[in-house]
């Protein structure tokens, strides 16, 4: 449940701000809470409406669909992502409302693909200094998981497992009996305990139509409210149509954006921070070209909208003898990452998850549609089934190439902006992984007991299309997530990731997110008035978290 | 009733799924499937306000037909009777499927994306019926409506299979076959599987806040939930749309619009 | 139907000639010693064994709140305290079996203090499931899925077994020696008292009818816990219904005794072994059920915390003991 008891500070729109942030999502949440306890004057500009939980959401499939970014884009290409639902959030809190909430971290050889083994990118940073920020976070959130996670850089959870529903027991005996490790009730950034006022979850599996209870963690219920008290803003149902530039000294001036009635309003701002995620990032870079970036803002290197990532998000399902009853407890609530590392025994690069997924009625119908062919009377008759079904996902790490990229497509949207097109292609690499995968996660399902399995193909998460890195010639931004291009405007958000892991990336998100704004509040007014790059590491500040973040929860072994 | 969402009106025998020992048409039931008695409507009162209201709306107000022309109305009624038949449902406890896609086309709303190989999803469905009275025509000599319940059942399922009869190879050609039949399919699941009649035949709980479960583990019912009671039944003898085992489509990659429960 | 009184009359026989070992074990030391700690119960002198008993309870205690309240994620600071007492009142239970005077100043303390914990955890968790969505108004769902709500009460009879404990006298020199030194130099300061019932009643073991009064409660809070969690469960198995059905018959034996001296000797110690028994029974089913989870044994921390709770058929059994005792009691003047 989400009240907001306090009035919000507004800005005027000739006052010149000091950090505007284009979308309130996962990412965006947490910098505004962060730049407004620092004391900057900060707005967020969100193109979805600020939700009132109870009077918003249902507990229902079909009424859920306004919390995606069900506007148009085209998609292609040869393996073509659907998106919309699948992929992208719209509202404050982005992605974080409808997310499962899978938060496991990414692995320290996430950070050196290309080091090791000579495919993908690695990263500017390195994992431990991710570290403290994961740590951070999986106390904001908080994490719920086992008090031991093996995998990566092996790591305990302050807040408890979750207990198990019927598809998490089915994975669990799956992997068990294959002598497969198991990591069971989390880590899933569900409260597993009440935390002050905020509710533990009552498993009503409605975790990606928007958690009313308000047990799942979002930015909506972590950060947004500790922002607004600090004197942060949110204008909501505003959509940033275009960054402003000024040539001569190379440095963005604010943006304009439509609010709902379709009027255009101009927002003055000292650095600008683009959090809109792996498809409207690029799009509005793209759509911002002007004098002197002519192929789209802060994309000399023509890296803006390319390296757009998914990852293989295979549907595996089978059917049990016994009631399953899939429905019941959050999807997301054990996985295994015993193949995530590259094998030199397999012929291909990096590896991926399983995961446990619970899809409702509508999506299971959809998935049997496709996996199975099922329609008419099959369809009606498979459907009676769906208590006896449980469902896997495999999460496989797809490599980043330059031709999966996002462009802008001629057909314009509801403002007379250019959509986005964006183009899939699997590679060797990916297809091989994908088959791989695929095969194994059916044998964990065969190995739980299953009689019957099948499995759909579908891709999960998108992230790149404004990637990080050293060198300006191949990537967008810098660590920090400061364009090469332009210094007073950072993306920070799921696109600046230059590779992807087969961990789910909101945790990582968010993390970025985290040690981004002590990186700006580090540096102070320098972002505003100076060119110069300070590449130094800020000190984390722990302090800078929302109230009540520390102190609950276990200790943690490590 | 409003004939346009009873699927089939006439509610011929042989439509009805049959008894496989006796063979005989099992009688139209209120609720099909192997929860007799299971309501979710009747926990309502457990609901949350909002989910209360949507979920109520949508089993007290179809919405008038505006998209659809008349005859693609008629059409589209007849389409949607074979991709999910209701002949096992008595009359009145028939789900409307059509009025759902027509709000949908009517409101302009889309999944959030367009296949670029797709037209937008209201052409596509035009050009549809435009396909499948051509190959209708050409196949059969007859308009799809005065077909036999399996001649269109198999032309549906060449649709299906991604083979189309012959007769509308150009309009193919602007539009992947195997598309269109997933848009058709997606649409349709997505109008029965919401209303809670669907969900008390399937025994999915339904909307669960604020009161969720207590019983997660065994797929063991809830209180209020019931215990499964499976019968046999088999698929009318006129219709092709369930065959012993899977009967993959060609392409496993299918467009989905809803989320697929993924992570 | 004492079944110890009629051993005590046993006892009176004269051995017989050839004994073998067995039997020998049984008249000569066995017999005697329960004869010896039934007259010390009926006298009110078993106060190390109490705090013994208090002691090892709040261990038990312990380990189950410490682990639900793991799955609460301690997400209230709150939830130390009954970890952090029920060390305290292990501690002082084993103190007050060395020492009289521990018994009567730490064991009392702490009991009480724990006590007052137990009835301020009962208070947070009926606001816990106050704070689940729809509250109070799904009692049901709330109370199955909440906060256990008579946990923490379940938690404060061990307290109080302390809090009586302090009140008793100690049993007569222990037979160890080293205790026995420990003891007698301890127990060298001894206390006046002033006259009250908890000071003259408790310590001459008249405190029948109060004990049963908290054989009630205690059963009370445990029989519904299991109602709960079993109904959870749907009743999977048959033998989930015994403790739903012993709880209520040893509660109406107990309260009972508390009007009737003889249903104090009959029906309650009946009842209370029927209660020992089945908390065994259950205690095997419940580590049978952990181990028949997803993963078994590979798993041993997620089944622990999520299977059957392990212990609770334990304190379940333990209502029992508390029933026994009361049989063994003298009744108030
Ligand atoms: C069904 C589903 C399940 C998922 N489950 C998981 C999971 O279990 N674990 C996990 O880690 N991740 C999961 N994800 C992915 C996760 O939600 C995203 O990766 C994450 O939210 C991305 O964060 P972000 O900050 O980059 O963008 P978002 O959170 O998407 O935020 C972007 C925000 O910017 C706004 N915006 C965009 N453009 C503009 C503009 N021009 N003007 C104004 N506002 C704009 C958008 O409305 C949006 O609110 C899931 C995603 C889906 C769809």
């Amino acid at each position: 449940m989400q009240t907001i008891e306090f009035p919000m500070r507004r800005y005027s729109e000739s006052e010149e701000i000091d950090y505007l942030i284009v979308g309130v999502g996962s990412a965006g949440g947490v910098l505004l809470q962060r730049l407004a306890r620092a004391g900057f004057k900060v707005v967020g500009i969100e193109a979805g409406p600020f939700w009132d939980t109870e009077r918003d959401w249902v507990s229902d499939e079909v009424g859920s669909h306004q919390l995606y970014w069900e506007d148009l884009r085209i998609t292609g290409g040869k393996n073509p992502l659907t998106l919309g639902a699948n992929n992208c959030g719209k509202g404050v809190g982005g992605g974080s409302v409808h997310w499962a909430a899978f938060t496991p971290r990414f692995h320290p050889s996430d950070f050196e693909v290309y080091t090791r083994d000579g495919v993908g990118a690695d990263w500017p940073i390195s994992y431990w200094e991710l570290k403290p920020y994961y740590e951070l976070l999986e106390l904001e959130m908080p994490v719920a998981g086992p008090p031991w996670y093996p995998w990566g850089d092996p790591h305990s959870y302050a807040f408890g497992p979750h207990p198990m529903g019927g598809v998490g027991n089915t994975l669990v005996r799956g992997c068990t009996n294959l002598g497969i490790g198991v990591s069971v009730g989390g880590p899933v950034a569900i409260l597993s305990g009440s935390r002050g006022k905020r509710p533990h979850c009552i498993y009503r599996g409605y975790c990606i139509q928007g958690c009313k209870v308000g047990a799942k963690a979002s930015t909506l219920i972590t950060h947004v409210p500790d922002a607004l008290a600090k004197g942060a803003e949110i204008r909501d149902r505003s959509m940033v149509s275009h960054i402003y530039h000024d040539r001569k000294t190379n440095r963005v001036t604010g943006v304009s954006y439509l609010d709902q009635d379709g009027t255009e309003h101009f927002q003055k701002a000292k650095a600008i921070i683009v959090s809109g995620y792996a498809i409207e990032t690029p799009r509005l870079l793209l759509n911002s070209a002007c004098d002197g970036h002519e192929n789209g803002l802060a994309n000399s290197s023509d890296t803006v909208g390319r390296y757009l990532m998914a990852q293989a998000g295979n549907v595996i399902l089978g059917r049990f003898d016994e009631p399953v009853r899939m429905y019941k407890a959050p999807p997301a609530h054990a996985l295994t990452e015993e193949f995530y590392e590259t094998d030199p025994n397999r012929d291909f690069a990096r590896g991926f998850a399983i995961q446990t997924v619970g899809p409702l009625p509508i999506a299971f119908a959809t998935q049997m549609m496709a996996a199975r062919g099922c329609w008419g009377w099959g369809l009606r008759r498979i459907m009676m089934d769906y208590n006896h079904w449980s469902a896997f996902g495999l999460l496989g790490e797809i490599l980043p190439w330059p031709g999966n990229r996002v462009t802008l497509a001629e057909e314009t949207d509801q403002f007379g902006l250019r959509v986005a097109h964006v183009n899939f292609d699997l590679y060797d690499n990916d297809k091989k992984l994908i088959e791989f995968g695929k095969e194994k996660v059916e044998q964990v399902m065969r190995a739980a007991g299953a009689t019957e399995i099948v499995q759909e193909a579908r891709y999960a998460h998108l992230v790149g299309a404004a990637r990080m890195g050293k060198d300006p010639a191949t990537s967008v931004v810098d660590g920090f997530g400061r364009t090469h291009d332009i210094a007073n405007l950072f993306v920070c958000d799921g696109s600046i990731l230059p590779t992807q892991g087969s961990a789910n990336p909101g945790l990582t998100i968010q993390a970025l997110a985290a040690r981004t704004a002590d990186y700006l509040i580090s540096q102070g007014t320098k972002i505003f008035n100076s060119d110069k790059r300070d590449m130094t590491s800020p000190p984390v500040r722990r302090e800078l978290s929302p109230p009540g973040t520390h102190g609950t929860g276990v200790p943690r072994l490590r | 009733m409003d004939t346009l969402h009873d699927p089939s009106s006439d509610g011929r025998e042989t439509r009805r799924p049959a008894d496989p020992k006796t063979g005989k048409s099992l009688p139209p039931l209120g609720q099909p499937g192997y929860y007799p008695g299971f309501s979710t409507l009747n926990q309502q009162k457990f609901w949350d306000a909002a989910t209360r209201e949507r979920v109520l709306r949508r089993v007290n107000d179809v919405p008038p037909i505006r998209f659809f022309n008349p005859e693609e109305a008629r059409l589209m009624k007849m389409l949607a009777a074979h991709i999910v038949p209701q002949d096992d449902r008595q009359p009145s406890r028939r789900i409307p499927i059509v009025p759902r896609i027509d709000e949908r086309l009517h409101q302009g709303r889309i999944p959030g994306y367009r296949f670029s190989t797709m037209p937008p999803d209201g052409n596509a469905y035009r050009l549809g019926f435009e396909a499948i009275e051509k190959m209708a025509k050409q196949s059969y000599g007859r308009p799809f409506q005065e077909l036999s319940w399996r001649a269109q059942d198999e032309l549906l399922k060449s649709i299906h299979d991604a083979e189309p009869k012959e007769g509308a190879e150009e309009i193919w050609k602007q539009m992947p076959v195997h598309r269109y039949w997933a848009l058709l399919v997606q649409d349709c699941v997505e109008a029965y599987y919401a209303h809670p009649w669907a969900w008390d035949e399937i025994g999915f709980g339904g909307p669960a806040y604020p009161r969720a479960y207590i019983r997660l583990e065994h797929g063991e019912p809830e209180p209020w939930e019931v215990k499964e009671r499976r019968y046999e039944w088999m698929a009318p003898a006129d219709s092709v749309s369930d065959p012993k085992g899977p009967d993959v489509a060609a392409h496993s990659e299918h467009p989905a619009h809803g989320q697929g429960g993924t992570h | 139907m004492l079944p110890f009184s009629q051993r005590n009359g046993i006892l009176e026989q004269k051995p017989r000639e050839r004994d073998n070992p067995v039997a020998h074990f049984w008249r000569k030391t066995l017999l005697p010693a329960v004869a010896e700690d039934e007259a010390h119960i009926r006298q009110g002198r078993f106060q190390r064994s109490m705090a013994l008993l208090a002691g090892a309870s709040s261990i038990l205690a312990g380990l189950e709140v410490s682990y639900e309240h793991y799955r609460g994620s301690y997400g209230q600071k709150v939830m130390w305290t009954p970890v952090i007492l029920s060390g305290a009142m292990t501690v002082a239970g084993i103190f007050g079996f060395f020492s009289k005077w521990a018994a009567r100043t730490l064991l009392r303390w702490t009991s009480a203090v724990t006590l007052l914990d137990s009835l301020a955890g009962f208070y947070f968790h009926v606001r816990g499931i106050a704070r689940k969505p729809g509250g109070w108004r799904l009692p049901v769902a709330n109370i199955i899925m909440g906060p256990p709500i008579f946990a923490p009460l379940l938690f404060g009879v061990s307290a109080y077994l302390g809090l009586i404990a302090s009140f008793l006298r100690p049993e007569e020199a222990p037979k160890f020696g080293l205790f026995r030194g420990l003891l007698r130099i301890l127990s060298a300061r001894n206390s006046g008292r002033k006259p009250s019932p908890w000071t003259v009643e408790l310590p001459s073991g008249r405190f029948q009818k109060h004990l049963a009064a908290a054989t009630v409660l205690s059963a009370f809070f445990s029989g519904f816990e299991a109602l709960y969690s079993h109904y959870k469960n749907n009743f999977r198995y048959k033998a989930q219904w015994s403790p739903v059905i012993i709880a209520p018959a040893l509660m109406t034996a107990a309260t009972m005794s508390i009007k009737s001296p003889k249903a104090a000797r009959a029906w309650l110690p009946a009842m209370s072994i029927l209660a020992i028994l089945d908390g065994g029974v259950g205690f095997f089913y419940h580590a049978r059920g952990v181990l028949r989870r997803p993963g078994g044994l590979k798993k041993p921390i997620y089944n622990i915390v999520y299977g059957p709770p392990i212990f609770a058929p334990l304190l379940f059994a333990a209502c029992g003991v508390l029933g026994l005792l009361t049989c063994l009691m003298r009744r108030e003047r």
